[in-house]
């Protein structure tokens, strides 16, 4: 199998101002591949996620998803937010629809996608509660349900799982294993946490504080099917812990 | 995955209880309620034969008068007059209100035209602004009268409709975006519901400035309508008739209040939640 490269970064270029959040970065995601990006916060990692999506325009460089330059959202690309953007005054049903409405489907099919995305996640029986009703874990889950019920083909995840609790974190990157094992698409992560990283990872990209540069491309070659704890229990996850570690820590010291 | 399950429960029970601390009335409350103005009115009552009957009269008196203002049939035509002025300048303010108040919240020219005009309207005391209204609209019947009701209610339907637009979260019309969702879907599922609290909040103070507004019209401008009814009796000293039209406006008043809140618990349900 030759591996495709699906979105292509090439000198990407953001200026807020006097500061520059990254500068001539490059960059390339392949086909069914997990990305995760991992860098000190403010580092510019949920900028350059936004500039895949067109949500935020380049001051240099190009972003393309296969071979298109990215000018506004597509649809076959998806996004699950850090803090969640469920809309309070939707149910969880009416949420997870909110973006398969928008591919101009029958009513039908739309219910029928939002069905089955609702059980994958887990959140069967939840369907008419409000986002206010559940724990921060089963609002990410709709948040996750409501990107894969578009079937992208590109995930885009913006530190999905910073803001629960250690626990809950872990149960959800189980449950992204899984979806992703029965079927692997194309998904760039964004955390700081090595852990996290290193769990979902087919390769991590290390950054640099601000200006973000690629500081290195690691490959995590842990085998899948994964679980968390089958993860932390491979002998090269130590090493490879450190490494990220020790890469992260120069970034501290040069701050 | 039912270790989630019992976390979910645990998490709406806790939203339950904080919902009921002070939001529901329990019996008690009612009881507490019911019960001071039971005392209240039977004091009144009971301490009635002392007062002077030109200044103040006990409540039995003012039953008899509501009965004997039922009667000849002017609480209704009275009521009736009020009515058509309190409901005509209310939806002119909630169309107006609204209308200026979206534009102004979306548009930055609209929002830079209007604002010294609401700011100026809206820090005259309205009551100013009566006699003006006479003048302006005189002999055209009920239209000085609807104005000014008009002119009491429309600014905070106006600012508070402009402060829900403009206050729409903006990480939410970011998600919006990211879905491909387009101008019309943005309106109607992001930025209406997210200013509809904002707006029925504006209505419900907007019924109090109403009535002050169809009151004092009706004290200023023409000899009709419930505030006619209180000016007319307290001329000839008839405390009791005129406590009625009174008790009419306040009960007005509760009735209009305790429905909008009550729309507000339907439309918005998550915002009952203590946060």
């Amino acid at each position: 199998m030759t591996v495709t490269d699906r979105i292509i970064v090439e000198g990407a270029t953001k200026r807020y101002a006097a500061v520059t959040v990254f500068d001539r970065l490059d960059l390339a995601v392949r086909e069914r591949e997990t990305l995760c990006i991992l860098g000190p916060s403010g580092c510019g990692k949920t900028t350059l996620l936004r500039a895949m999506h067109g949500l935020v325009s380049l001051d240099g460089g190009t972003i393309a998803i296969d071979g298109a330059k990215v000018a506004s959202p597509r649809k076959n690309v998806a996004m699950v937010f850090q803090h969640f953007g469920l809309f309070p005054w939707k149910r969880v049903g009416e949420n997870v629809a909110f973006g398969v409405e928008n591919l101009g489907m029958a009513r039908g099919e739309v219910a029928a996608r939002v069905a089955r995305y609702i059980e994958l996640v887990g959140l069967k029986g939840f369907e008419d509660h409000y986002p206010y009703q559940l724990s921060g874990g089963m609002q990410q889950r709709a948040g996750l349900a409501r990107a894969l019920a578009t079937e992208p083909d590109i995930l885009l995840m913006d530190e999905p799982f910073g803001s629960l609790d250690a626990q809950t974190r872990e149960i959800l990157q189980d449950e992204l294993l899984r979806i992703y094992a029965a079927q692997p698409r194309t998904m760039v992560f964004i955390t700081h946490s090595i852990e996290e990283a290193i769990a979902l990872g087919d390769r991590i990209l290390v950054m640099t504080s601000r200006p973000a540069r690629v500081r290195e491309l690691i490959a995590i070659d842990i085998p899948r099917p994964r679980t968390v704890a089958s993860v932390i229990a491979h002998p090269r996850f130590i090493e490879l812990r450190d490494h990220c570690w020790r890469l992260l820590r120069e970034q501290q010291v040069m701050v | 995955m039912t270790l989630q399950r019992v976390g979910v429960e645990v998490e709406e029970a806790r939203v339950r209880s904080s919902r009921s601390r002070w939001r529901r009335l329990r019996p008690g409350d009612w009881a507490v309620r019911v019960g001071t103005v039971v005392v209240l009115l039977g004091i009144w009552q009971l301490y009635g034969p002392n007062l002077n009957r030109l200044i103040l009269r006990p409540p039995s008196d003012i039953v008899a008068a509501f009965f004997e203002l039922l009667r000849n049939g002017e609480l209704q035509t009275a009521f009736a007059q009020s009515m058509k002025e309190f409901v005509g300048g209310f939806v002119i303010a909630l169309v107006l209100g609204v209308a200026i108040g979206v534009a102004s919240g979306r548009w930055r020219f609209v929002y830079n035209a209007s604002d010294p005009i609401v700011s100026a309207l809206y820090s005259v005391p309205s009551v100013a602004l009566v006699p003006l209204i006479a003048v302006a609209f005189r002999s055209i019947g009920d239209a000085p009268r609807i104005a000014t009701v008009a002119l009491f209610a429309i600014f905070p339907i106006l600012i508070n409709t402009q402060q829900g637009v403009r206050n729409v979260d903006r990480q939410l019309l970011e998600v919006a975006r990211a879905f491909n969702t387009s101008e019309r879907k943005m309106w109607s599922d992001v930025i209406v519901p997210s200013a509809m609290p904002y707006v029925l909040a504006g209505v419900r103070l907007a019924i109090g400035r109403a009535l002050i507004g169809m009151i004092i019209a009706e004290f200023f401008v023409g000899l009709v309508g419930l505030g006619y009814l209180i000016i007319s009796y307290e001329n000839v000293f008839r405390i009791d008739a005129m406590f009625v039209p009174v008790i009419v406006v306040a009960a007005m008043g509760v009735l209009l209040m305790g429905s909008i809140q009550w729309l507000e618990g339907r439309v918005a349900p998550w915002l009952k939640t203590d946060r």
